[in-house]
């Protein structure tokens, strides 16, 4: 957990380094094509000759700036559809059951593949296509934990009390259901920075030549005869921040979970 | 049991193995598409065309006509005489091509149903006859002095170009014979004087198509590297690099339509702040040369008097400002390319480049579909694409006359110039030696005008384990090919 929340901070430091105006992630420089790891260059340079930690620094920024977004999306729409579906019941309950079935049914990050070819590539556009797919998961848990909650005499008792359907489920509902959607929301994390990753390095995701770590290891991968530091950087940021999101996640987890932390 | 189990196993993994090793493999970046030589547009398949067919006509690195399957003679202005050469190659069925085989392909190729890309050129073609079985008769409308260097396409058999449409499966009488046709592996031919096989293999990805080369699944591979494999790969023992000096001429073209880039000089200021010299020396590592003139310096109408946009900063901004541009009101512009990575890395350097002179590029990339088709259509600003395997002044009608707007020509930046027009059509009814300085001349406007930004002939370059004899063409045809040799036994 430690170690997890340590790479996270680290990655949110990056995500605000890459804001530095002295950084020039996009700068072309012939000369310096293909440097090494120097004093001058510490991850070297790329096919542009442009800095690979400078591009590094941006390209946090881009993968927490989706991340985020994506996350935050994605549980707007998931728990607003979990909340009406399990709240509702009915037909309502339904139609939405069944729309989440339809978009279980399709790999996710096909779907944002899929979503992203049509819409176009850009920030925005990734962030609408990963939230398109994103949001089944919140909505499932939600309507799933509204269900099993509205029969709650605490529930019942607001009802007698004459509080109205959007009263009940923002006061009495939605903070219940928050702890699942939380550790839910730090898996999305780390899915959100490999999909999005992975929609770069397809060339939908961010536009070159803004960076972002899907497009550097799409670009290194080029090279990796000749340079082989190009896909070293980002491949590892990669690795360390999902890998971290997702312990985090756990850890969450399992220190939200009563029944675990009452296990002996 | 165990043994038949053995056995079974035994012909599954040898069912399994690679290709036999007695072919030469040769790794493209993408397969020949078109194997009906009236139809092939694209280089890869007019390149594979050239082994399969022979044509009448043959044209040297200066573009000068000379025999091929036929000599000929100029009756008359308007009137020529091929004759059949008595050593000409039988197709691979057998048959022997006749005077009736030149005639069918060359009237279907101006059959406006099939739709060919080389009609144009022949378009003044008024009559073809075959005179006697080995001697055809090509009467034009007009002189055409520098006709026999339009007759460059592959002959088909009569029965074959009788159906009007694309030759499924072809049949011709050049140095190679088609063994098959794999659906997304390539093509297999076989050179017909000694059997020797060649694959054509298609590997889109430039790494993967170096490693196969490194790892003897490839034998050979020829230019769409980054300089930099180049590099890497000659530097490796089992390998071997060869150069020539190409002619594939790449520039940059404007809508000469759009309001801003009619302006001369804002196209001035655009050529002036491309460093060609620096793209040259670190994006090609030095394998490419600057280019003034889509007719490359050693063909017989080519102009050596062009003066070259040299890089200088100062006096693009100087243009810019002239045409109302500053950095309080910034030119923006856009520019379109294909999806290459290596086109891309060239973009990204000429937005930099423009940038220091204050002009914003948009680079939009786009699948080559896309690409061609909007260059065709009109709907761009700027887009860089490259002339590949140019031998004829028709270029310049093709390219420049102001009859020659797509969908007639390749006229894409909409260049008009009553001058230029004149002087291509007068040049069309000389011969080369009194054509040579009106075409001259309609480069020099050419190049005045800036109708495109010159930028570079790219090197032809050939990587090759275990063969001898091989280099790539002047204007990368394969033509070496019949020739190559293998010079590992282990490649056998």
């Amino acid at each position: 957990m430690r170690l997890a929340g340590s790479i996270l901070v680290v990655w949110l430091l990056m995500a605000l380094a890459g804001t530095l105006p002295s950084l020039e992630p996009n700068r072309v420089v012939l000369e310096e094509i293909f440097a090494a790891p120097s004093a001058t260059h510490i991850l070297g340079t790329d096919e542009l000759g442009r800095p690979v930690l400078d591009r590094l620094l941006t390209g946090a920024g881009v993968s927490l700036l989706v991340a985020l977004s994506t996350v935050t999306l994605s549980a707007a729409i998931g728990i607003t559809l979990g909340l009406i579906a399990g709240y509702a019941g009915g037909l309502t309950d339904r139609v939405i059951s069944r729309l989440i079935e339809i978009f279980l049914a399709f790999p996710g990050i096909l779907l944002a593949i899929a979503m992203a070819a049509m819409i176009g590539p850009g920030i925005e556009n990734v962030v609408i296509a990963l939230a398109a797919m994103g949001w089944v998961g919140y909505a499932r848990l939600v309507r799933v934990q509204v269900l099993a909650l509205r029969q709650r005499e605490h529930v019942l008792a607001a009802l007698a009390l004459g509080r109205t359907g959007p009263a009940i489920t923002r006061h009495h509902l939605l903070p219940l259901v928050l702890a699942p959607i939380w550790v839910e929301a730090s898996f999305g994390v780390a899915g959100a920075v490999v999909a999005e990753a992975g929609l770069s390095f397809l060339g939908l995701g961010v536009l070159p030549p803004a960076a972002s770590w899907g497009g550097m290891i799409r670009d290194g991968v080029r090279y990796l005869l000749v340079a082989p530091h190009l896909i070293l950087a980002p491949g590892l940021a990669l690795f360390l921040v999902t890998m971290a999101a997702n312990q985090f996640g756990d850890a969450l987890r399992d220190r939200l979970d009563v029944t675990s932390r009452n296990r002996p | 049991m165990v043994r038949w189990l053995l056995l079974g196993l035994c012909l599954l993994l040898g069912a399994c193995t690679s290709e036999s090793p007695d072919h030469i493999v040769f790794a493209v970046a993408t397969a020949p598409s078109v194997l009906d030589p009236r139809l092939a547009g694209d280089a890869a398949s007019e390149r594979v065309n050239a082994l399969l067919y022979d044509r009448l006509v043959q044209l040297d690195e200066h573009g000068t006509p000379g025999p091929g399957m036929a000599t000929w003679q100029r009756l008359n202005a308007r009137h020529y005489r091929f004759t059949l050469r008595a050593d000409r190659a039988d197709y691979w069925d057998g048959t022997r091509p006749v005077a009736a085989d030149v005639v069918a392909t060359y009237l279907s190729l101006l059959d406006k149903a099939l739709g060919s890309p080389h009609a144009g050129g022949l378009a003044h073609v008024s009559e073809i006859v075959s005179a006697a079985d080995d001697q055809i008769d090509f009467h034009l409308a007009r002189a055409d002095p520098a006709f026999p260097a339009r007759l460059t396409i592959g002959i088909v058999p009569a029965r074959l170009a009788a159906d009007r449409q694309a030759i499924r499966a072809p049949i011709g009488n050049g140095p190679f014979a088609l063994v098959e046709r794999r659906e997304n592996a390539g093509l297999l031919l076989e050179r017909r004087t000694d059997g020797q096989r060649i694959l054509f293999a298609p590997v889109a990805d430039p790494t993967m198509r170096s490693l196969k080369l490194l790892r003897g699944e490839a034998h050979l591979l020829q230019n769409d590297l980054p300089a930099e494999l180049y590099g890497y790969l000659a530097d490796q023992p089992t390998l071997e690099l060869q150069q020539v000096p190409g002619t594939t001429f790449a520039y940059i073209g404007f809508n000469l339509d759009d309001p801003v880039l009619a302006k001369h000089e804002v196209r001035a200021a655009i050529a002036y702040a491309i460093d060609r010299e620096a793209i040259i020396r670190y994006l090609f590592g030095g394998r490419a040369h600057t280019a003034e003139s889509v007719l490359p310096p050693a063909h017989w109408a080519a102009v050596g008097d062009l003066e070259p946009h040299t890089y200088d900063p100062a006096r693009a901004r100087r243009l810019l400002r002239e045409a109302g541009f500053d950095e309080h009101k910034p030119l923006e512009l856009s520019y379109k390319t294909s999806t290459d990575p290596f086109r891309l890395r060239i973009a990204y350097v000429l937005q930099s480049q423009l940038a220091q002179i204050g002009i914003r590029l948009r680079i939009a990339s786009y699948d080559w579909g896309t690409l061609f088709g909007d260059i065709r259509a009109g709907r761009f600003q700027m887009y860089s694409l490259a002339w590949v395997g140019v031998n004829t002044p028709d270029i310049l009608r093709y390219a420049f006359h102001s009859g020659s707007l797509p969908p007639d020509g390749a006229n894409r930046g909409r260049y008009r110039s009553d001058e230029v027009d004149r002087l291509i059509e007068r040049a069309e009814t000389l011969d080369a030696a009194a054509a040579a300085p009106l075409y001259a001349e309609v480069q020099r406007l050419i190049h005045r005008d800036l109708v495109y930004v010159p930028l570079w002939y790219e090197s032809n370059i050939a990587v090759s384990r275990g063969l001898a004899d091989y280099a790539p063409g002047h204007d990368g045809n394969y033509l070496a090919l019949q020739r190559v040799r293998v010079a590992d036994d282990r490649i056998r």
